[in-house]
């Protein structure tokens, strides 16, 4: 689904992103790791049209994709659920949810129940303030708002920073049967190594702005990807 | 041991929503604790009220030997006192250099003419150098905060939280963005500090929790569920349906 | 000086300065050429003090984020205080003069009620009011500069800053407070003749023989020099811890009253200190203006204050300087009547009712192409790469 060669990011004059190599296939989980400032976020960025990447080459569901603005991206179905979550706290939870609308096409702008069977507090809760959520209410929304989009790649950075161990479990669940429907290709930035452990198929370290080690579930035993991880 | 800090029956509204509800809490000058408990139970809230953001309409906030009443102080007055906070969110001065980050937290007269005739002295830069160390950002230490990554935000603001040197520490999730070995780092470094400070971490990494080793309350609709060691609760029922699941 | 060291701009903007100086004075018409006017030189003087000005709003908002709309008021009330002793003295001597022909000498009180009747009939009052109690004295009159805006500063400062009013809602209270001022100020009966306002003020007493060729050069050196000294004293300031508090209150007040930070306590500061320094801009501006209203106070002042500040690039000292010198020559060129008019078929573009268009469109496209205004377009040609944010670029 994304194949991603020597893909380079600067901010303002420092470069972040020296050049990384990764695929990410249909129907997997790929995940990134890697040491603070090795440049996970920011290979979100780039990959979802948040920050425009410097150079290298992206093929996005067999073809081609120039540097297009994140919303192009958005519209082409790439999915982001960003480190923080970034829910608009003044809509309400629906709200919220209707924002993902925008991409699909004017006659199936509607709210899947499947968002709600999902995550059955974001049907509770339907009428509160994002605001008031608490963070791991807050994490599904951010999660339901990027699915409604229909994402064939949907990226997920930390989503389960801050969050309590059940509803960690649930994200876990998700992200499981998404991936297990086999339509979706899925890059989960992680920290915390068991969950992402669990769930990857694929797995790249980042360190300094490059892949320095890669390798699938069937290759590596978890020693060795955790010792990876460590490095 | 004495007791530093002492919360007695505090509870607290907003809009109609009882976020704190006749929360007591206490920690000794030199204890570690961890408070876990789900997302939306107060944690926050409970130190908003403690640093004194938040005015509780019920209850007491006793700090101290002398047991002063920390609801009648301003939040300066409060930190001054010698309690410091790291953020749920990495609050950090983005604008300016980890350096002058640090420089603003070190602990000294915090007036504006002390402020404009302030000279770093030698030990001052010292410290720096060593907290910037213990951070993991010496090499970094000229950057601008602003471009640091989550995690490092993070780091540097626990190393603010350091050359603040208050007595109590309130630390919201300081495992965040962190890998493995940053973990254990954080851990030793807490359970350190606990030695000579009073220690409060909020966390919902449990690997965390349980190398802290210490006691834990668990907080729930804002009220304390259960404490004691870390088995304890976690063996108990409540706590495992509101928030470990099975 | 380590200032000198540690920041080029400080050096830099100095060297500048003096050349600058120099340069008028070999072309004024009292020291060289004659090639400058003699109201040019006032012109050019008189936008020093408004970059002084500016200097002391990017102090407060550039700095520390307070977006203060009031601080012409300051401006305003150094040039009233000086104004009311220049115009006592000057009229003083004039009186003195004229009963000096009488066959019996004037007593001291007839000199004093003449003088006030030659003031203040204007206003059909012929008595002095309170205000000009030290009027008479010049070392009380350059102390009240100080005294004056500076007391509003603190007042005003301190009832809005432990109300922990901020943004919006600040800039309008500010706003409010130069209303109420000008409003007070037009009034016959305050006692600063309404809106006739203090006039005369070009004319310097006990320098009655000196031409205004001399006076208008010195009273530039006077603003060049005091732009000059505020100039160092601001980077110096700015460059003290003191400087990341403030700056660390713009970003994130919260963080720096967590660090156990009496916030109020240097806002106060440094909303105060900003005051004074438009007080004294406004005393060395007013003698060469020539004439000071409640007009000047009006709340619009303070808006182009902050629009020079902004479109020189805030949080920047040079930036201030630079957006006040060039957007307020600019306004005096085309507002003052010469610059050609345009003629675009049947539509004749007058650049006296004009001018705020432009202004508009200046600050719509800084804003879009140059955020860090004119000051960081400056430092981009400079620099020609774009390199990382250095944390000492702050100066």
């Amino acid at each position: 689904m994304l194949e991603i060669k020597d893909l380079t990011l600067h901010y303002s004059g420092s470069q972040i992103l020296n050049g990384v190599t990764m695929n990410a296939a249909q129907g997997q989980v790929t995940c990134v790791m890697g040491t603070n400032g090795g440049g996970k976020t920011s290979l979100m960025k780039a990959i979802s049209g948040t920050h425009a990447r410097s150079g290298g080459s992206v093929r996005f569901d067999g073809a081609d994709l120039p540097k297009l603005p994140a919303h192009k991206l958005a519209q082409m179905g790439i999915g982001y659920v960003p480190q923080g979550r970034m829910i608009f706290p003044l809509l309400t939870v629906r709200e919220n949810l209707e924002t993902g609308l925008a991409c699909l096409p004017q006659a199936e702008r509607k709210i899947p129940d499947r968002i709600f069977e999902m995550f059955p507090v974001l049907k509770e809760m339907e009428n509160r303030r994002g605001g008031d959520l608490s963070g791991g209410q807050q994490q599904q929304l951010a999660i339901g708002r990027a699915l409604i989009t229909r994402p064939k790649l949907l990226l997920m950075d930390a989503p389960t920073e801050g969050i309590q161990p059940n509803i960690i479990q649930l994200i876990g669940q998700v992200i499981q049967q998404l991936r297990d429907e086999g339509e979706m290709a899925i890059i989960l930035v992680e920290q915390y190594f068991d969950f992402a452990f669990d769930l990857a198929d694929q797995f790249y370290v980042l360190k300094r702005g490059e892949a320095v080690f890669s390798t699938s579930k069937a290759q590596a035993t978890r020693d060795e990807v955790q010792a990876a991880f460590s490095l | 041991m004495s007791t530093l800090l002492e919360v007695q029956g505090v509870s607290v509204t907003f809009d109609g929503f009882r976020a704190i509800n006749n929360l007591s809490f206490e920690i000794g000058a030199t204890e570690l604790r961890a408070v876990i408990g789900p997302n939306g139970a107060g944690k926050t809230t409970f130190m908003d009220i403690v640093t004194g953001k938040t005015r509780p309409d019920e209850g007491t906030v006793r700090w101290g030997d002398l047991g002063h009443s920390l609801l009648s102080m301003s939040e300066a007055k409060i930190a001054q006192a010698g309690i410091g906070r790291k953020f749920q969110r990495p609050t950090v001065f983005e604008d300016q250099s980890v350096y002058d980050n640090l420089r603003v937290a070190l602990k000294k007269p915090r007036g504006p003419l002390a402020a404009i005739f302030d000279k770093t002295s030698d030990a001052d830069g010292a410290r720096i150098a060593e907290i910037a160390e213990e951070i993991g950002l010496a090499d970094q230490i000229q950057r601008q905060a602003g471009i640091l990554s989550h995690g490092q935000k993070q780091w540097l603001e626990i190393g603010m939280l350091l050359a603040q040197d208050p007595k109590l520490l309130l630390v919201d999730e300081p495992a965040a963005g962190m890998t493995t070995e940053e973990r254990e780092h954080t851990t030793a470094l807490l359970k350190r500090l606990a030695e000579n400070h009073a220690v409060v971490v909020v966390e919902h990494d449990m690997e965390f929790v349980r190398r802290l080793d210490c006691r834990v309350t668990v907080l729930h609709e804002g009220s304390v569920l259960a404490e004691g060691s870390l088995n304890h609760v976690m063996a108990d029922d409540r706590v495992i349906e509101v928030y470990l699941g099975r | 000086m380590s200032i000198f060291i540690k920041n080029r701009s400080v050096p830099v903007f100095i060297g500048l300065l003096i050349l600058f100086a120099l340069g008028v004075t070999v072309m004024s018409e009292a020291y060289g050429s004659g090639a400058i006017s003699v109201s040019f030189t006032k012109v050019l003087g008189m936008t020093l003090c408004l970059c002084l000005a500016a200097l002391a709003m990017d102090l407060v908002w550039g700095y520390c984020g307070i977006l203060s709309l009031g601080h012409i008021d300051f401006f305003g009330l150094g040039g009233y205080v000086i104004g009311m002793w220049l115009m006592t003295a000057r009229t003083e001597a004039v009186v003195r003069g004229n009963l000096a022909a009488q066959p019996i000498p004037p007593t001291e009180s007839e000199i004093s009620d003449a003088t006030a009747l030659q003031i203040f009939s204007v206003v059909g009052a012929e008595d002095w009011p309170w205000m000009w109690a030290a009027s008479d004295s010049l070392f009380l009159s350059l102390l009240l500069i100080v005294a004056v805006p500076g007391l509003l500063a603190l007042v005003f400062g301190w009832l809005a800053f432990r109300s922990r009013v901020t943004g919006v809602y600040l800039s309008i209270l500010t706003q409010a407070m130069t209303l109420a001022l000008s409003l007070y100020l037009f009034q016959n009966d305050t006692g600063l003749r309404g809106n006739n306002g203090l006039s005369g003020l070009q004319n310097i007493p006990g320098a009655e023989d000196i031409g205004q060729e001399r006076i208008s050069i010195w009273f530039f050196w006077a603003s060049a020099v005091a732009l000059g000294v505020t100039y160092i004293a601001s980077a110096w300031l700015i460059s003290s811890k003191f400087g990341n508090i403030i700056r660390g209150i713009r970003d994130d007040e919260l963080r720096v009253r967590f660090l156990g930070y009496q916030v109020e306590g240097y806002k106060l500061f440094v909303f105060t200190l900003s005051g004074v320094m438009c007080g004294v801009a406004g005393a060395l501006y007013y003698p060469q203006a020539g004439i000071i209203n409640p007009d000047e106070i009006a709340p619009i002042a303070s808006i182009y204050l902050a629009v020079w500040v902004a479109i020189g690039g805030r949080g920047r000292l040079y930036g201030a300087v630079i957006g006040a010198a060039v957007v307020s020559l600019l306004s005096t060129y085309f507002t003052g009547g010469r610059a050609p008019d345009i003629i675009l078929g049947v539509i004749q573009i007058e650049w006296v009712d004009w001018w705020p268009v432009l202004l508009g469109l200046g600050f719509v496209l800084v804003t879009l192409f140059a955020p860090k205004g004119l000051g960081g377009l400056f430092d981009y040609i400079v620099r020609k790469a774009p390199a990382e944010p250095k944390a000492e670029d702050r100066i």
